[in-house]
């Protein structure tokens, strides 16, 4: 599997933007390493703080209930706190810090947390740098601690981002898939159930689906049955023409089935000309017609 | 170069280039000028559109024309093996080409023009064998 910083395409160049857009120079970096000593002293009482402000509240408290849970993030965390005093944001702390925000995502805690959690900290370390070193280098030395924590949650919430996108794109491409389920029913026929709402983008998607498959099959007959699809307006109507002209101009027919009486009212009401389809009721009635054209027919066994 | 075939008392005009300002003319011209030739040898025109990845509405027109045109010399055309994806740009810019007969494939252009005619009957029974003088009908009667 590829890296966070593969896969988000987070390479030198950008990291130099990305931390000049953050404001985060040579100078900010050396404050820190010169205050990692302070930092390392500090990260005790600043972590337990952290994790007494987390389990006060009833929501993240619940996340933390598991046995061990609380030393272990709380090593964790002060992990992170010594990286952050080190100075080297290079790609490896950007890696670390989006396999955190993908991890956070995967396991469901929400943005807001996150966020909330930032917040938190930058409050505990102000006060603690504040009453350990001189008015203008606890200043400096919290803005850039402030920076570097704000650096790090915009990446962490890259992750999220890239996450949700992520599923949403696999979702969008199995409802795809599900809504254009071309059925070979039978030699050079084929049956395609229209479900649910169709809207521009769905008639176009199974219309080349449905064209892809008639050339593939070399299908002569296509049944498209429309018994599912909720609403039947002139928009609906024109993508129906639509596909049964692009299927004949491949050299097969359409044969239209699944009409009900409302939408066969619905149809004429409109002033919809379906004198070029074949239609039918039942999706039967249209399969018999279909295999008529092909030169079959479903009889009696004896 | 238009490939022009005779293929079961058809026409067969495969086109293997996209279909240009410049060839469309040829086109049309080796397509009319095979029916003027075959002296009624054959029944039907069979043009195949499989090695076609574009067909704008120009070339459209041109083969909707082209049908038209061997229609005035009494042939009927099918256009075969058009691919999905220049069936779905068609219908999207709004051209059906509803005057043109299509077919999946060669073997279904050819069963469909043969179609027309009397069943039962072959193309060598309408009109004989092709070296044979052909009987002109007399219309002066």
């Amino acid at each position: 599997m590829a890296s966070y910083t593969e896969r988000f395409g987070f390479d030198d160049t950008k990291l130099r933007e990305r931390l000049r857009y953050f404001d985060i120079h040579e100078t900010d970096l050396s404050l820190l390493i010169t205050h990692a000593e302070l930092g390392r002293e500090l990260t005790p009482g600043i972590v337990e703080a952290f994790y007494n402000h987390l389990l006060a509240c009833p929501e993240t408290a619940e996340y933390l209930s598991a046995p061990g849970m609380v030393e272990r993030l709380q090593r964790k965390q002060s992990h992170y706190f010594h990286s952050m005093f080190s100075g080297d944001l290079d790609l490896a702390y950007v890696e670390e810090r989006l396999r955190v925000g993908a991890v956070h995502e995967r396991i469901g805690v929400p943005p807001r947390w996150y966020i909330g959690a930032y917040s938190r900290y930058l409050v505990v370390a102000h006060a603690a740098f504040h009453g350990r070193l001189e008015q203008a280098e606890a200043v400096a030395t919290t803005a850039a601690l402030e920076k570097v924590m704000h650096f790090d949650a915009a990446l962490a919430m890259d992750a999220y981002i890239a996450a949700h996108l992520e599923t949403a794109t696999r979702q969008r491409a199995a409802i795809r898939e599900l809504s254009t389920p071309v059925i070979r029913v039978h030699d050079r026929v084929l049956l395609l159930p229209l479900i649910g709402t169709v809207d521009s983008n769905r008639a176009q998607e199974v219309m080349q689906q449905a064209l892809i498959k008639v050339s593939e099959e070399q299908a002569r007959v296509l049944l498209l049955d429309i018994a599912g699809v909720a609403v039947v307006d002139t928009q609906v109507a024109d993508h129906l023409l639509k596909m049964t002209s692009a299927v004949r101009l491949l050299g097969a027919q359409t044969v239209l089935t699944g009409i009900s009486p409302m939408v066969a009212r619905t149809m004429v009401e409109l002033g919809v000309d379906v004198g070029t389809m074949h239609t039918r009721n039942a999706l039967s009635d249209g399969l018999e017609l279909a295999l008529d054209l092909v030169g079959m027919k479903i009889g009696p066994i004896a | 170069m238009i490939p022009i075939l005779r293929v079961a008392g058809h026409i067969l005009v495969s086109v293997q280039t996209e279909l240009g300002d410049d060839v469309v003319e040829t086109f049309q011209d080796a397509v009319l000028m095979a029916i003027h030739n075959d002296r009624g040898r054959t029944d039907g025109v069979v043009i195949d559109i499989t090695a076609l990845e574009v067909v704008d509405t120009y070339v459209a027109r041109v083969l909707a024309d082209t049908a038209a045109m061997a229609k005035l010399m009494g042939r009927q055309t099918v256009v075969v093996g058009m691919r999905p994806d220049v069936a779905f740009t068609l219908v999207q810019m709004g051209f059906t080409l509803p005057e043109v007969h299509t077919a999946l494939n060669i073997d279904d252009g050819i069963a469909w023009l043969d179609a027309l005619h009397t069943p039962g009957t072959t193309r060598a029974q309408r009109v004989g064998p092709l070296d044979a003088p052909r009987s002109e009908p007399d219309t002066n009667r």
